[in-house]
């Protein structure tokens, strides 16, 4: 067998235990009881989830994300160097077949988005206060990711890199359950969570109300 | 730090409190906590979010920090990992140190306001694993001296501050009485026990003993607006001081008491005085403790003032009130009530010139006196530190009168105002709000009437 081959096996095997620890984390976490309101609601449920999955993201919308607009910023474009690492993964036995612009683009969103991850690196060990709260395995977990995301990158140009993004692939997906990179699966949670609540409340999300100043 | 504010015994970990602790999380432990636990990346854009760190910005202070100590926890008991390489995610034992550091942090340095909830990213609700970790040190009886008292008091008397039956009911005719001669009408009337009344009303016990004359202004809105409304003698104190002790058992029984004496006297809404805790407990908390829906709707005051003047049932002149007024917005009401838009609309209809301080609303900051800080003497001086971020607000809009309707607000900013020295005047919004009334038969107009007679 050559490389590519058992890298690839490599790469799935990493996938199915990634997969199958995150089934471990759903069921965990759904077998834990969902803490029912029974308070009246003032607001829309519906309306706090819809904002905290879409205006509630935008970069102005906080004054947290307002104030660190370039970690944020910086966030932002690594995730979406992931996502689209991924898309090169699952695309990777048929790249030669892409069309050279989509090859180009994707490069370069993994490319820029590799290299803010590894400037999460630096972030965490300049700022005193991300200094105190990291973690050994938050450092592990965006190296490991930035890796993943540059590999990616690098194989598009240079195809040789394949096996060794394959690896990097397969590890860093078997350490997504046991690791802090598994925010992937509650940030879905605690996202709907805060949007339920808040909305329910009346607080995010919501038309404004009768008591509103007329502009 | 921890020695120095705590020297009692029963600050000790035993092995037994340690299992208690570890049993509250456990049950604790629903979908919403777990997400929050697990959801945090650690990034620390929350840092600004508290006035805590605002006003003293060190990494401690950032909210992240604060429920990192309890994750330590949870991390150890629920993830394999760390039970493997617990320093490699941050996992520890719940030992003496980590349990000095739950009680400085859960009790010392977070009111539980929730600005950082509201501006997390990931949406983690710092504020639920703070309460997490109150609920643990109050099982294992670590709850600061003067929160402990508070909320013992009020089980045991009734309200918070042991205030006798007689007490209260002298302090009420003595307001109907002021209220009859500041109006020069003996029919207005502070209603005690009325029967099937649409609206019940509650006090925070320190309007009783300290603030009556808030007494007489919310009994005039209530008359001016003609409403059917009463008090209750068998349980009328508005606060719940469970919520912030983390005390659910408390939090129950004083919400119960308070839910048994509406029933009693059928009335059909409870409308909650202008206390932002007392409000949130009743509102939106004490229902999930008592494990079933009211048959009533609870609002608060401040609503209530609002329908009154949407409505045309209270006259204002704002003309009355022709000084700078600025609004705190108390935590509880506004980003855990949503009731945000309530008092800007009373105040432009009830001042002359209301300004709007920075952040507003659903982003206020946080007085500081918050998650019964003003209970815990311990925390007396961080508490007065942590309220510098209002202090510069409150200043920037060159405000005379700073309003608000919570008499935790109303008592740190009173402390805020002394310590910055602020040439501010803190009031309740009943209280602006009653001296624009313009009555609806002017008491010259009665005494005529008299005099005819």
């Amino acid at each position: 067998m050559d490389s590519i081959v058992i890298t690839r096996i490599i790469a799935i095997v990493g996938f199915v235990i990634g997969l199958l620890g995150i089934l471990v984390r759903l069921r965990d976490i759904m077998n834990r009881p969902f803490k029912n309101d029974l308070a009246r609601g003032r607001g829309s449920p519906l309306r706090g989830v819809l904002f905290a999955f879409t205006l509630g993201m935008a970069p102005w919308e906080k004054e947290s994300t307002r104030i660190h607009w370039l970690a944020y910023l910086r966030g932002i474009f690594f995730h979406v160097g992931i996502f689209m690492a991924f898309g090169v993964l699952l695309a990777s036995p048929w790249l030669s077949l892409l069309p050279d612009w989509l090859v180009w683009i994707a490069t370069a969103v993994t490319g820029i988005g590799a290299l803010f991850g590894f400037a999460g690196i630096f972030m965490r060990l300049a700022g005193p206060n991300e200094r105190m709260l990291s973690l050994p395995d938050d450092y592990a977990s965006v190296f490991l990711t930035s890796l993943f995301t540059a590999l990616a990158s690098a194989t598009l140009i240079w195809s040789n890199l394949l096996p060794a993004f394959y690896v990097t692939a397969g590890v860093m997906m078997a350490y997504i359950p046991i690791s802090k990179i598994r925010h992937c699966v509650y940030f879905f949670y605690s996202k709907f969570f805060f949007g339920f609540g808040f909305g329910r409340r009346g607080v995010i999300g919501q038309p404004n109300g009768e008591y509103a100043e007329q502009r | 730090m921890f020695k120095d504010k705590f020297t009692d015994e029963r600050y000790q970990l035993t092995d037994e409190k340690t299992a208690i602790a570890i049993d509250v999380l456990r049950q604790r432990l629903n979908r919403q906590l777990q997400a929050s636990l697990e959801a945090c990346v650690r990034c620390g854009i929350c840092a600004e979010t508290c006035h805590y760190y605002v006003s003293d910005p060190k990494p401690e202070h950032v909210p992240a920090y604060r429920a990192e100590q309890l994750r330590k926890v949870y991390r150890k008991l629920y993830d394999a990992t760390s039970r493997v390489i617990p320093t490699w995610t941050g996992a520890a034992e719940l030992d003496q140190e980590l349990v000095e550091q739950l009680v400085m942090t859960a009790y010392g340095s977070c009111t539980m306001c929730g600005r950082c909830v509201l501006n997390c990213p990931m949406g983690v609700d710092t504020r639920l694993i703070v309460r997490t970790a109150r609920a643990m040190l109050a099982a294992m009886d670590m709850t600061p001296e003067g929160l402990k008292a508070t909320v013992n008091v009020h089980l045991e008397t009734g309200n918070n501050m042991g205030v006798t039956e007689e007490d209260y009911i002298e302090t009420i005719k003595w307001m109907e009485e002021e209220l009859q001669n500041e109006l020069g009408d003996s029919s207005v009337v502070i209603p005690i026990n009325k029967k099937r009344a649409r609206v019940i009303y509650t006090f925070n016990p320190r309007e009783v003993k300290y603030f009556p004359y808030l007494i007489q202004a919310a009994a005039k809105i209530y008359n001016a607006a003609g409403e059917d409304w009463t008090l209750s003698t068998e349980s009328w104190d508005a606060t719940n001081y469970g919520l912030f002790s983390g005390d659910d058992a408390a939090a129950r029984r004083i919400a119960g008491n308070l839910e048994a004496a509406v029933n009693h006297l059928g009335a059909d809404t409870l409308v909650m005085a202008e206390c932002g805790h007392g409000y949130r407990s009743q509102r939106w908390e004490a229902e999930n403790w008592l494990g079933h829906s009211y048959p009533f709707p609870v609002m608060s005051f401040v609503e209530l003032q609002a329908q009154y003047i949407r409505d045309g049932r209270i006259k204002l002149d704002p003309t009355r009130n022709p000084k700078r007024v600025t609004y705190h917005d108390p935590c509880n009401q506004a980003r855990s009530g949503g009731i945000i838009e309530e008092p800007r609309y009373i105040l432009r209809h009830s001042v002359m010139d209301f300004v709007d301080m920075e952040p507003h609303g659903a982003e206020n900051y946080c007085c500081g006196g918050g998650g019964g800080m003003l209970s815990m003497s311990e925390f007396a001086r961080e508490r007065k530190a942590a309220g510098k971020a209002k202090a510069d607000q409150v200043l920037a809009t060159g405000a005379e009168i700073l309003a608000t309707s919570c008499h935790n607000c109303l008592d740190q900013l009173d402390e805020v105002k002394r310590h910055y020295k602020l040439k501010v005047k803190v009031q309740n919004l009943s209280e602006l709000v009653a001296n624009a009334i313009i009555w609806p038969r002017p008491p010259e107009s009665k005494q005529e009437e008299k005099d005819q007679q």
